[in-house]
């Protein structure tokens, strides 16, 4: 009996330390991002503080209004800055995806000489450190001319994207039994309209979690775009996030209400997509 | 060795009760079957045994202890799970060593322990091989010897032969029974299959909706049925039900044939009861073994054969409803035929046609 | 008339294959022949100036190239490390709870959503001796009331880099290791329970192994992405202080865009290229091996 009373006591125990454990390591993820969040909110005098004002006591959308209005310090184009990043993420990411539709079909279905070898080669060109690329690719788009156009950034991207998005397509294919395929073309359909019309809607939530990871990293992505942009002809909002800066001073206020606006489309997509997201990357991985 | 005891056992999902205050005894080296349709309880009763289940409510003791709040490790039991549950990345050797290491012995006893469990269950040749390389059958015997290397008070299995083929189920009925005949040891078996309750039990629990209905040797539960539920789960094929009301030591059925009321009931005109019959007790004359004094004369027409070689299974009409009668030496029957069947009427049950228990003498 | 005809699986592997080749393939060509000339940006006909292998002895013998080339793999090996055993522990954690797990599942992915160049602001700002969180928090709390220079002195600096680092990445392997968690079966774990083993031993024998698939993904998806550290560390100190924080990326950076010498940074480029497809295969085997070992298929 005292055995047993031991053991209770020995569970409560954890269970305790099982809560403080998980609240300090929530609040370890998720006060700096709240903190940013915050201080968009609060007058740069106010976070600047010394000693610290713990209690906000003024909160405003100042920030707000200087950055869509242009107007203040610096006066940086914010919402250009948004729109190239738009039209930048969401183009390279549409073309990564079908070239990686095309590239997960193809290792998922066929079987080829050197398959492993050529994929492994595809995954390697991913793992080339941006600062190692920007430089000869700026030499390559400087001499075409594509430098600081929105081309040029959507090349880039989706030249990153297509490993990681062919892998996680892949994965998700060979999910797909083939006899559903081979049965869709008894009932007759072509291999295309099989494709299409079967295989593809069955595999699609891989498809969408693929191209939530290459619309992140893309949107997300500094290194190279820092040395192929220059302008606000496609300078995009983590390049732009440097306007705030200058030798000697830093506008974090102005700064944090960026940092929103950049987070926010990157965390409604992943709250939607968060179930396929872990899917997507084990069967990729694992079962793959 | 030790007896496993359960007093008052109860198991709740939130306000869902599955299993309702359940009583069980079992005695030391006992093999004691769980049977039953699925879902009436007979696993999550296992799993409370074994640990891996919390008790609700009640008492399990092993040997003399309580053993409520005591983890699985410190039960002393070994189990056999439906799905083998065999470590994947260990070889066949280290899946058969694994508690004992987690005990800390010596390796030379782990060793002999090993070699001994797989002389028992000749896996010696596959001691090396990973499970994914196994067959079913000797998968299971992996997980067998995996629950015999401990020599623990009490094996627990979990359905454990539900994964295999027929033949091979067969197989491993005979070679558990031998195992037990062998180590002696107190085991707790769950299956859905009465055909493996009725063989390995020395005895049988019938369980539903979370209750035990009977428990008994395999031969009481068969011939000596509590309710029209225990006469139709156990044996095959199912005992056949007809309802009746009781006319003058007659049962009288719904479409106003009659056959003579079975000996010893105490019987009141006008009541009514469900007449139970399996099909070893109605067979045509000619083809039957008389079993009992009384006998009484049907003639039926066979509506469909199934022939199994030693005898034929014949479906009939008998009062408006299908039953099953068997022919023994059988001979060709065709459907439409109508022949004159013995009902042994010593070995024909009376249930209560409302709540369905046994009406007995 | 008959046409050339290629193979299905090439038609389609096409496209990729040429994408990768126009915007990787061919600039490492072009950079790696540069990194034999004495090319400088500011002056384009340097490119033809052929010099042999003069870069790679250079950065070989040069002392500030090892250094940060050895600092670079120490931040791997340790930033790597403690976002396994932190993910692991977080998923771990999370996967005992009973209610609201769907919400702290997704309070842990919060900070893959951060650009992690804005990862470095962020913590270039927590981290600021003067006005930063953690300070003030510090002499708030009356533990300190010295500023402590978190981003000044070299140790600290590299602390705080590898803190915002792990901060980052954690979410990745713990959502990884999470759905290894759920991936696996009850029954060898009820096994283990009923063979004897502790909780710890149960976790020990069976859960570990059964998770080394997902930390293997875990780790090649995060090599295949460590550069990233470069956007961070960029941020924080620019390599400094006095280059106690340089690690290869900023090395480079320095070389080719400040001091304009493009044909050397090619050339450390090109170390660091190997460094990083070193880890990603080495990672991809080690995947494939613990996969076989579970008999999980090729």
């Amino acid at each position: 009996m005292a055995n047993n009373t031991n053991h209770q006591a020995r569970r409560v125990a954890l269970k305790w330390m099982h809560s403080v454990g998980l609240f300090l390591a929530m609040m370890v993820l998720c006060v700096p991002g709240l903190w940013i969040v915050l201080n968009s909110f609060r007058p740069t005098v106010e976070i600047m503080a010394k000693p610290p004002v713990w209690i906000p006591n003024d909160l405003n959308l100042d920030h707000y209004r200087a950055m869509f209005g242009g107007i203040g310090e610096g006066s940086v184009p914010v919402l250009t800055y948004f729109t190239n990043s738009l039209i930048i993420s969401v183009t390279s990411t549409v073309i990564a995806i079908l070239i990686g539709m095309a590239g997960g079909y193809a290792f998922a279905r066929y079987k080829f000489k050197f398959k492993g070898g050529i994929f492994v080669g595809l995954m390697v060109t991913r793992a080339v450190p941006g600062v190692a690329l920007s430089l000869p690719l700026f030499i390559l788009f400087a001499r075409i001319g594509i430098i600081d156009t929105h081309i040029g950034m959507i090349l880039a991207y989706v030249a990153m994207n297509v490993p990681f998005t062919v892998w996680l397509i892949d994965g998700f294919f060979r999910q797909v039994p083939p006899e559903l395929a081979e049965a869709a073309e008894i009932d007759g359909c072509t291999r295309w309209q099989a494709f299409w019309r079967v295989e593809f809607p069955v595999a699609r939530s891989g498809v969408a979690s693929a191209g939530i990871f290459a619309f992140l990293t893309s949107w997300n992505e500094y290194a190279l775009a820092s040395q192929l942009t220059r302008s606000t002809t496609s300078k995009t909002m983590p390049v732009g996030l440097l306007d705030f800066t200058s030798e000697f001073t830093l506008n974090w206020g102005g700064m944090c209400a960026l940092a929103v606006l950049m987070i926010i489309p990157a965390l409604i997509l992943t709250f939607l997509v968060q179930k396929h997201l872990i899917a997507g990357l084990t069967f990729g991985g694992v079962k793959g | 060795m030790a007896q496993v005891h359960l007093r008052d056992v109860v198991k709740k999902y939130g306000v869902l009760e599955v299993v309702h205050s359940i009583n069980l005894d079992i005695a030391d080296g006992e093999f004691v079957v769980l049977v039953g349709p699925s879902g009436c309880g007979k696993s999550t009763t296992l799993r409370m045994i074994a640990g891996l289940e919390a008790i609700s409510g009640g008492d399990v003791r092993i040997g003399d202890t309580v053993v409520n709040d005591l983890p699985p490790r410190e039960r002393n039991i070994s189990m056999v799970f439906q799905n083998y549950a065999l470590y994947p990345h260990m070889s066949v050797r280290e899946n058969l060593g694994f508690s004992l290491k987690i005990s800390k012995r010596p390796q030379e006893e782990i060793d002999k322990a090993v070699d001994e469990a797989a002389e028992i269950l000749s896996l010696t040749p596959l001691l090396d091989r990973k499970p994914g390389a196994l067959s079913g059958g000797q998968r299971q015997r992996v997980a067998m010897g995996r629950a015999i290397v401990r020599h623990p008070e009490v094996f627990l299995f979990d359905e454990p032969l539900s994964n295999l083929d027929a033949k091979l189920r067969t197989q491993m009925r005979v070679e558990i029974k031998k195992l037990h005949q062998k180590l002696k040891s107190t085991i707790v078996y769950v299956t859905h299959d009465q055909v493996e309750a009725m063989t390995l039990a020395d005895r049988i629990v019938i369980m539903r909706d979370g209750h035990i209905e009977q428990v008994g040797t395999p031969l009481d539960v068969f011939e000596n049925p509590v309710n029209t539920f225990v006469g139709t789960f156990i044996g095959s094929p199912p005992m056949n039900l007809l309802d009746g009301t009781v006319k003058n030591g007659n049962i009288q059925f719904a479409d106003g044939s009659t056959i003579t009321a079975p000996p010893g009931y105490d019987l009141s005109d006008g009541q009514a009861v469900t007449f139970g019959v399996r099909a070893d007790n109605i067979m045509p004359v000619g083809h039957a073994l008389p079993r009992g004094e009384h006998i009484a004369e049907v003639e039926l027409e066979v509506n469909l054969t199934e022939p199994l070689g030693t005898e034929t299974l014949l479906f009939a009409t008998l009062a408006g409803a299908e039953v099953q009668a068997k022919m023994l030496n059988p001979r060709p029957v065709q459907a439409g035929e109508r022949l004159t069947f013995q009902v042994m009427l010593d070995r024909c049950h009376l249930f209560d046609a409302e709540t369905g228990v046994a009406l007995k003498v | 008339m008959k046409r050339l005809k290629l193979p299905q699986w090439l038609v389609l592997l096409m496209p990729a294959i040429i994408i990768l080749s126009a915007v990787v393939l061919i600039p490492l060509l072009l950079s790696l022949y540069s990194s034999f000339t004495s090319y400088r940006l500011t002056r384009p006909d340097s490119l033809f100036n052929w010099v042999g292998l003069f870069n790679y002895e250079k950065a070989v013998t040069d002392v500030k190239f090892w250094a940060a080339f050895g600092r670079t793999v120490l931040l791997l090996a340790v930033a790597l490390n403690l976002e396994m055993l932190f993910g692991l522990g977080l998923a771990l954690m999370i996967s005992k709870v009973t209610r609201g797990q769907r919400a702290l599942r997704t309070m842990m992915m919060f900070p893959m959503m951060f650009s992690p160049i804005l990862v470095g602001f962020q913590f270039k700002f927590i981290f600021n001796d003067n006005v930063g969180l953690v300070n003030n928090a510090l002499q708030s709390l009356g533990i300190t009331d010295t500023a402590i220079p978190w981003l000044v002195d070299g140790n600290l600096a590299m602390f705080s880099i590898i803190f915002a680092e792990v901060w980052t990445s954690t979410s990745v392997f713990g959502i990884l290791i999470l759905a290894g968690l759920y991936a696996i079966p009850r029954d060898p774990l009820e096994a283990a329970k009923v063979d004897g083993c502790t909780p710890f031993q149960s976790f020990r024998f069976v859960t570990l192994p059964f998770l080394m698939p997902f930390i293997y993904i875990a780790m090649a998806i995060r090599s295949l992405d460590v550069a990233r550290a470069y956007d961070i560390v960029q941020i924080m100190t620019n390599g400094g202080p006095a280059r106690r924080t340089e690690l290869l990326w900023t090395l480079i950076g320095r070389t080719g865009y400040v001091d304009a010498r493009m044909g050397y940074a090619n050339a450390m480029g090109y170390v660091s290229i190997f460094l990083a497809i070193f880890f990603t295969i080495y990672f991809f085997k080690k995947l494939t091996a613990a996969r076989k070992e579970l008999g999980m298929g090729v």
